[in-house]
This record gives C-alpha cells, sequence and structure tokens, in this order.
C-alpha cells in the first residue's frame, strides 16, 4: 500500500520530512512524496485514517497537500496531482479510480520527470518533448486515462514504441517499477578516543567489546548483519592503521566479532606495534539478517557464528593456507589437489531420507564402492628417493630407502607401470607408476621419474 | 543438609562446567549412542559402530587398511550430513582417494599439519608441530557439533607422539564427553581412548573395550 503526497511547488526537502514521520520508505519525487505505509493500520486504523494523518502532519509543517492511497504506486501519485484531499482506492480498482482522470495529467511534471513512476521515458525529462504526443491523443479523439487504458497495448506499442507502452500502462494504473527509497542504509560506527594509549591486544578486547554492544543492538532493531567490519585504530605517532574483515555469514554476536577482529588483529599486527593506539574506531558495512531456520530432524551443525571463530582461529594457529576443504583439479597430474574456504553455512537436509525422516545409523547409507577393499593413499608431498633392482622384464623387485621410517625389502607383487605425463610446456611429469608389497609388509606406490631416471616413492597404499 | 551440601557442589561443577564428570548412584550409565562407520560387517561387529562422545583410536601398521577404514567413516558421516574435520598432521590425505571412498568434500575441514616423517636433526621442530596439531585438535572439539572429528598422526614419529603428556588425552577426553561427536584417533601404535570408546586394530579389525 502506497500514499503519495502532493503539494504543488513544495520543496522535496519539507515533503520527505512528512513522510519520515511515517516510515523510512519513501522516495521524493520533484513536488511529491510516495511513501510505502504498510503495516501503518496497525498504528492508526484504516487506510482514510493514515490519509487524514498525513495530512494533518502536513498541516501542522504549514504544507496544504493531496494525498491518495492506493494499492499501486502509479494510482496513488496519479489520484494525488488530480483530486484535492485524501481519496482511498480500494485494492483492485486502481484502473476504474483513474479512469476519468485527464489525459493532460501525463504532461505534468511529475509523470514525466525522473526517477519518476514510468520508467526509461522519464529520463528525457522534457515535458514539451511529449506534447507532440498528447496532441496526437486529442486528435484521436481520446481525453481520459480510461480512453487510454481501453486501446490494445500492442497497437499502441506500434504506433508510439516504448513511450505508449509507459503510457498505457500508468492509464491503467499498474505498477511500472518498485519504490526505490531515498534514504540511505544506515551507518553503523563508532569510535573511542582513548584518554591513555593502550598497548596490546587485551586492553583493546575491552574497547571492542564497548563500541560493538550498542552498534550490536542497533543492528538487531534493524534486522541487519554485519557484513564486513572495519577496524580503524589510531596510533599515538597519528598514523592511522585500519583492517577490514570481510565475513562470510552476516552476523552481529558481540563476542564472535570481537575474536574475530581481534584473531585478525593478532595474524596482521600494525608495523608499529610498540606504539599505543589512542583511538579505536568501528565502521561496519551493514547486510540483511540472517533467518535460520533449524531442523528437528538433522543434526545440529556449529553455527555460522561458532564456524567463522574457529576458521579464524585456525588460520592464526596453523596458517590460512593450510585449512579449508579440500576440492578435486582437473588434472592428471599425480597427487594434485585444491582447497578452498570451508563454508559456515550447510544445507541440513542431505542428511534426511526422501521421507523427510533422518536417516538412522541403523540404516548406514550405502557407499558407491563396496570399500574398504579399495586401497587408500598416503600421499608423500614430497617425493622420497628410493633405490629399487629391476627384474630383466623391468619390474621392480626390491626397494630400499635411506630414509628414516621406511624400511624396504624384496617386492613381493608388483603392478604396473601406468605411464603418466602431462604439463610439458611448464614444470611437467613423466612417470611409470608401479604399485609394489613389499616383504616388511608395507604397500608403496613408485615411480621412476623419466626425466631424472631416479626412482622415489609417491604414496603408501594403506 | 547433605543434600544441600551436594546442590551446591553441583551448582559449582556447574558453573566451571564439570558437571559431566557428575556420576548417579541412582542410575546406571546412560546408553551410548552410535555412529556407523559405513560398512555393514564392521557395524555388526561394533554393536551399530563407533560411540558417539567417546575418544576411539584406530590403530595398525602401514598398509594395513587404517586410511581406508578411516575414509570409510568420514565418507559415512558427511553423507549423513554432518560436518567431518580432520586434523592430518603429515598432511598426506589423498584427495582424489577420499572422492573415491564417497566423502562429501565441502563437507570436510581439512587442516594440514607440519609435522614430518623424517625430520632429521629437528626433532624439536617435529614436536612442536605435533603439539600445534593437538591445538588444532582441541580447537575443533570446542567448536562442538562435529559429527566425526579424526585426528591422523598414523605416520608421525612415534617418539614425537610420545613425548605428549599423558594429560592431553584426559583432556579431549573430558571435551568430548557429553557431545554427539566421535572423535577418532588414527595411529601406528596405541595413542588412547576413553573408558568406553573403542579401540579398533586394523589388521584384525578386532574391537577392544
Amino acid at each position: 500500500m502506497y500514499a503519495c503526497v502532493y503539494s504543488a511547488g513544495s520543496p522535496g526537502p519539507v515533503l520527505a520530512a512528512i513522510a519520515q514521520q511515517f516510515s523510512p520508505r519513501y522516495e521524493t519525487r520533484g513536488d511529491l512524496v510516495v511513501v510505502d505505509v504498510r503495516g501503518l493500520d496497525r498504528l492508526f486504523g484504516d487506510a482514510r485514517a493514515v490519509g487524514d494523518e498525513l495530512r494533518r502532519e502536513a498541516a501542522d509543517r504549514g504544507v496544504r497537500v493531496h494525498v491518495a492511497i492506493a494499492s499501486t504506486q502509479t494510482a496513488a501519485v496519479v489520484l494525488a496531482i488530480a483530486r484535492p484531499g485524501v481519496v482511498v482506492v480500494e485494492r483492485g480498482k486502481e484502473a476504474e479510480a483513474i479512469a476519468a482522470v485527464s489525459l493532460q495529467i501525463l504532461g505534468g511534471p511529475a509523470l514525466v520527470r525522473g526517477p519518476g513512476l514510468s520508467g526509461p521515458a522519464d529520463g528525457d525529462g522534457d515535458p514539451e518533448r511529449v506534447a507532440p504526443q498528447l496532441e496526437m491523443f486529442r486528435r484521436w479523439g481520446l481525453k481520459t486515462l480510461g480512453d487510454l487504458a481501453a486501446l490494445p497495448a500492442d497497437e499502441l506499442s506500434s504506433r508510439m514504441g516504448q513511450q505508449g507502452l509507459t503510457w498505457h500502462a500508468i492509464a491503467r494504473g499498474v505498477e511500472a517499477r518498485p519504490l526505490v527509497p531515498d534514504v540511505e542504509d544506515e551507518r553503523f560506527e563508532a569510535s573511542l578516543e582513548l584518554e591513555w594509549p593502550i598497548e596490546g591486544l587485551e586492553p583493546l578486547s575491552f574497547v571492542l567489546t564497548r563500541l560493538l554492544e550498542p552498534l550490536s543492538l542497533r543492528l538487531e532493531q534493524r534486522d541487519r548483519g554485519v557484513a564486513v567490519l572495519h577496524v580503524q585504530l589510531r596510533l599515538v605517532n597519528k598514523e592511522t592503521y585500519a583492517r577490514r574483515l570481510e565475513l562470510p555469514t552476516p552476523m552481529r554476536d558481540v563476542k564472535t566479532l570481537r575474536t574475530l577482529a581481534l584473531l585478525d588483529l593478532e595474524a596482521h599486527p600494525p608495523a608499529e606495534h610498540t606504539i599505543g593506539i589512542d583511538r579505536v574506531g568501528i565502521v561496519i558495512d551493514p547486510t540483511p539478517g540472517r533467518v535460520w531456520q533449524h531442523t528437528l530432524f538433522a543434526r545440529p551443525h556449529p553455527t555460522p557464528e561458532q564456524l567463522s571463530t574457529l576458521l579464524a582461529r585456525l588460520g592464526a594457529a596453523m596458517g590460512q593456507d593450510r585449512i579449508g576443504a579440500p576440492v578435486l583439479v582437473d588434472t592428471y597430474r599425480p597427487g594434485a589437489f585444491g582447497t578452498a574456504p570451508f563454508a559456515t553455512v550447510h544445507d541440513d537436509h542431505r542428511g534426511m531420507g526422501r521421507t523427510g525422516r533422518m536417516v538412522e545409523h541403523t540404516e548406514p547409507p550405502r557407499p558407491p564402492h563396496p570399500a574398504p577393499t579399495a586401497p587408500a593413499l598416503r600421499r608423500c608431498r614430497q617425493p622420497v628417493p628410493a633405490v629399487v633392482a629391476l627384474s630383466d622384464s623391468g619390474a621392480p623387485i626390491k626397494v630400499i630407502t635411506h630414509r628414516r621410517g621406511f624400511a624396504g625389502g624384496a617386492v613381493l607383487r608388483a603392478v604396473g607401470p601406468w605411464k603418466t605425463s602431462g604439463d610439458w610446456w611448464t614444470d611437467g611429469w613423466d612417470r611409470d607408476e608401479w604399485d609394489v608389497a613389499l616383504s616388511d609388509g608395507a604397500s608403496y606406490r613408485v615411480f621412476l621419474d623419466r626425466a631424472s631416471g631416479g626412482w622415489f616413492i609417491d604414496a603408501i597404499l594403506d | 543438609m547433605g543434600s544441600l551440601a551436594r546442590a551446591d557442589l553441583e551448582t559449582l561443577l556447574h558453573t566451571k562446567k564439570l558437571d559431566r564428570t557428575l556420576t548417579r548412584a541412582d542410575g546406571g550409565r546412560p546408553e551410548l549412542e552410535y555412529a556407523s562407520t559405513g560398512h555393514v560387517g564392521l557395524d555388526a561387529r561394533l554393536s551399530g559402530g563407533v560411540p558417539r562422545g567417546q575418544v576411539s583410536e584406530l590403530v595398525g601398521p602401514r598398509s594395513s587398511g587404517r586410511t581406508a577404514v578411516m575414509l570409510q567413516m568420514i565418507a559415512a558421516a558427511t553423507q549423513r550430513g554432518e560436518l567431518v574435520a580432520l586434523i592430518d598432521a603429515l598432511d598426506m590425505f589423498d584427495v582424489e582417494s577420499a572422492a573415491a571412498c564417497g566423502v562429501v568434500l565441502d563437507r570436510l575441514l581439512w587442516i594440514r599439519g607440519l609435522v614430518m616423517m623424517n625430520p632429521g636433526m629437528c626433532r624439536d621442530l617435529n614436536q612442536r608441530a605435533v603439539v600445534q596439531a593437538v591445538r588444532a585438535l582441541t580447537l575443533v572439539l570446542d567448536a562442538r557439533n562435529f559429527g566425526l572429528v579424526v585426528f591422523d598422526v598414523g605416520e608421525a614419529p612415534s617418539d614425537a607422539v610420545r613425548r605428549l603428556p599423558f594429560t592431553t588425552w584426559l583432556r579431549l577426553q573430558r571435551m568430548v564427553e557429553g557431545t554427539s561427536t566421535v572423535c577418532l584417533l588414527v595411529g601406528s601404535d596405541r595413542l588412547s581412548r576413553s573408558p568406553r570408546g573403542l579401540s579398533l586394530q586394523a589388521s584384525t579389525l578386532r574391537a577392544a573395550g
């Protein structure tokens, strides 16, 4: 439901001030303002009561206004311009309500100038440009919006192009585009000047908590979460050290945000980390809050906040490049792998059966292979040099290494060779691979590097 | 008076998050919940699988099949929709083998350690890396709600693991108790397990405990 408040010649800021008293979602268009009044009926009563309140608010500010309330912006704008007082249109009767309005309204600046309701043609922004077309309507015998709405849209489009379709939509009172609220997202920022400079992360923790708590409360009131957290530290040498922390999922939990900020600062301390901090600032880029619905049928997962904190802690402890989700890469290179950031939000429904019931442990899922018969490998990221004796046929008969932990021994069984090569244009590989079972009980994947002629243990079959 | 003192003590333990150590004289031990290993025959011999909320161990010599069993358990957990963490102390995990085993890779948090099979003269370096891997394990257990957490030191030099304080394993047992997480230690020698956990010997797949 939209209300349009129109006052010829009134400045936009005055109308915006009136709209702000009713809703944060409003859009000013020259000398009118369109307000999203959905939900206000619970506060003021029916739509007419809302209209009366809008008019009263304007009168208190010394402005005489027309108010129209309709389920489409188009009908509200047309009626607010054309009819004085308060007009309320029932849902579905927009076309009927504006049918009697003169076609001359289409030449008015409110319907021509942007960002108006009639789409791209508004960009022309010149009422004089549309005058010949309105004259054409007059010659056709059209006088009201109802006359225009009765014309077939495709015929109108073939004669007048996009502008004709836009006017046809206005005449029928249908929505041309969504409301684009004037007010940008509220800024969420806070800062604190410190009487005495602080050094180290521990005292900073208390300061961050103090800054984040009111911000978190405001975010909760606006149903927003933190998308990006900016931490700005002004050092006593007047330099500012800033960190930008992108969060994997919207969150507003103070403890989590503080921990993530501290872990990030711990991993990336200021170059002059011995210098004290005399001002701490937090700026938050907000994003719509996360709607989280748990299921009764699947096991709970760690929450995104828990996972984000865990990943940050693990990254600080092990190194960011050493944690993640494994990824298969599209190559034949033996042992190749990739890692991707571990997602903090997972689908809870994968563990359910078709009936929506949780798959119980008494009904184990069927693996794609009847393992554990399939051998699994343990890769040696750095292949272990080996000495391999060969038979007359070229098969390994003995494998020895000088590395501690690899005993070696006679080959009881050997399977191979599998010849593999690739990436010859860069740091490629060219191998003959064998799987060997040794007399010491171990099984290895060994290979002959054809470029160097050396033998290596590539993996342990386990 | 006695019950009041007991209530006070229980409240204190609850405040210190030590209430899981409480035992009740009136009832027996609570029923354990089991997680399937993904292998029907193994589940049948283990009375349903590996117990949740307990530390279990999977040990065996090289090429005994312990990695295949480990991957099978990871695959089963990820196919059930659970999240799995693998602390791969020696960075030997083979992604292709895991994918072939049916592991849902995007549900596996892979933490690659820095322990070396052959540290040479840098024994202390290895010791620090093992401690670092244990720290990663405690962080993961602390996050809770992972279905399966695997600590793989299968190829680590035994001296590096043995030098860990015994209290390390006790602490891990306390962290897992009362949760729905299966904590699995994979090694070449016996490491540790909870009183109600399992010890799986890969050579014979015989359960003890």
